[in-house]
């Protein structure tokens, strides 16, 4: 064989060996899915909030209340999980929430296997709205809907009612090694717009942005779309995504669900986002989440638990775990 | 070896490797529509 020979098939094969192994280092080693249940955790660890399990990591409230009759189902988004789930710990009648099979698993596609029946469900946000439209879930627990999931209840005549019963700071966050420590709101929009593209523009390092999105429909994506307001959100070079991130979601998921130390919230105008500059109302992007259920739901508890909710004792439940009150 | 059958090593070599980089692409595609982002910016090269 000649040298010329092998020194070709050598290179071949180093160029593909070099491209793919890059390509791991930058990428693919970080895409820890959430259709795996070994990462579902990234999402939130249900598990850890199972109601009237002592186990559980849920605030422990007195009060008067306690259901009795036609329960609702409540179901949430993973950043709510802790608070509906505290709802039913509270105020809802042990063997309330139930498995398939008659034990918690977080094996199946999406991570949990609450039975048809039980009074707890988790289906996310997309998912969520979808369930309290057609009736499977009866109070769901979410950021404000996006337009399509709007236009899903309009589409088949169902009027929701949106009842605020806590507040949320939405949070920008960067890699904890990220040197920029805070952003305007003016910048963070120049930045999803497309118009700043360097972290250097903005006092940090000497490196592309990449500005992440979630998937539409989602509680975060829904807010951003409302944070950008008529600016649209710019396309990015494809070489952004070796460059370093910013990306959003509601506080107390980062900080009290996920706490993942390799992340950092950013200030956003001087502030940080922590609870008495959102009780302040200092912290610039406060979003409510709502109880939201059916105007023709005819359960008698759900007026009960949203009365509930909006006591002294619910907005206390509230505040324990974690969120702020809206009163 | 001659030429021949060095041009068909290396069509071989072009063409796994281009396959492996395909189905590499298509998994980072398909797992970045589902990752999350904070994992995601937690485990950036800095």
């Amino acid at each position: 064989m000649k040298r010329r020979q092998i020194l070709t098939l050598v290179s071949a094969v180093l160029f593909f060996a070099l491209f793919n192994v890059s390509m791991y280092f930058v990428l693919t080693r970080r895409l820890s899915n959430n259709f795996s249940s070994a990462t579902q955790a990234q999402m939130v660890d249900v598990g850890s909030y199972l109601p009237h399990n002592e186990a559980s990591d849920l605030p422990d409230i007195d009060t008067g209340l306690m259901l009795e009759g036609e329960l609702p189902v409540l179901d949430g988004a993973a950043a709510l999980v802790p608070v509906y789930a505290a709802v039913i710990d509270t105020v809802y009648p042990e063997g309330c929430v139930t498995f398939e099979g008659g034990e918690f698993s977080s094996d199946n596609y999406y991570g949990e296997n609450f039975a048809p029946d039980s009074k707890m469900q988790y289906r996310n946000t997309v998912r969520g709205y979808q369930a309290v439209v057609d009736g499977t879930a009866d109070i769901l627990f979410c950021a404000a809907p996006s337009e399509d999931q709007k236009a899903y209840a309009e589409d088949r005549d169902v009027e929701l009612v949106y009842v605020p019963v806590g507040r949320e700071a939405f949070v920008f966050f960067v890699n904890s090694n990220n040197p920029v420590t805070g952003l305007t709101t003016a910048q963070v929009r120049d930045i999803y717009a497309g118009k700043i593209t360097d972290w250097s523009e903005v006092g940090g390092a000497r490196r592309a942005i990449n500005p992440v999105t979630r998937l539409e429909g989602s509680g975060s994506q829904t807010a951003m779309n409302a944070f950008m307001g008529d600016v649209p959100i710019g396309p990015k070079s494809p070489f952004a995504i070796t460059g370093g991130a910013i990306g959003f979601s509601f506080r107390y998921y980062m900080d009290g669900i996920v706490e993942n130390d390799g992340v950092r919230m950013l200030e956003l105008n001087g502030v940080y986002p922590d609870a008495d500059n959102i009780r302040s109302g200092d912290y610039p992007i406060i979003a409510e989440f709502y109880a939201i259920y059916r105007a023709d739901n005819d359960n008698p508890n759900i007026p009960v638990v949203i009365d509930w909710l909006l006591s002294d004792d619910g907005q206390r439940l509230i505040e324990e775990c974690g969120y702020v009150s809206v009163r | 070896m001659n030429e021949k059958t060095f041009m068909r090593l290396l069509a071989a070599i072009v063409v796994l490797g281009v396959a492996a980089t395909l189905i590499h692409l298509a998994y980072a595609v398909y797992a970045y529509q589902h990752c999350s982002i904070i994992y995601f910016i937690a485990k950036e090269l800095w």
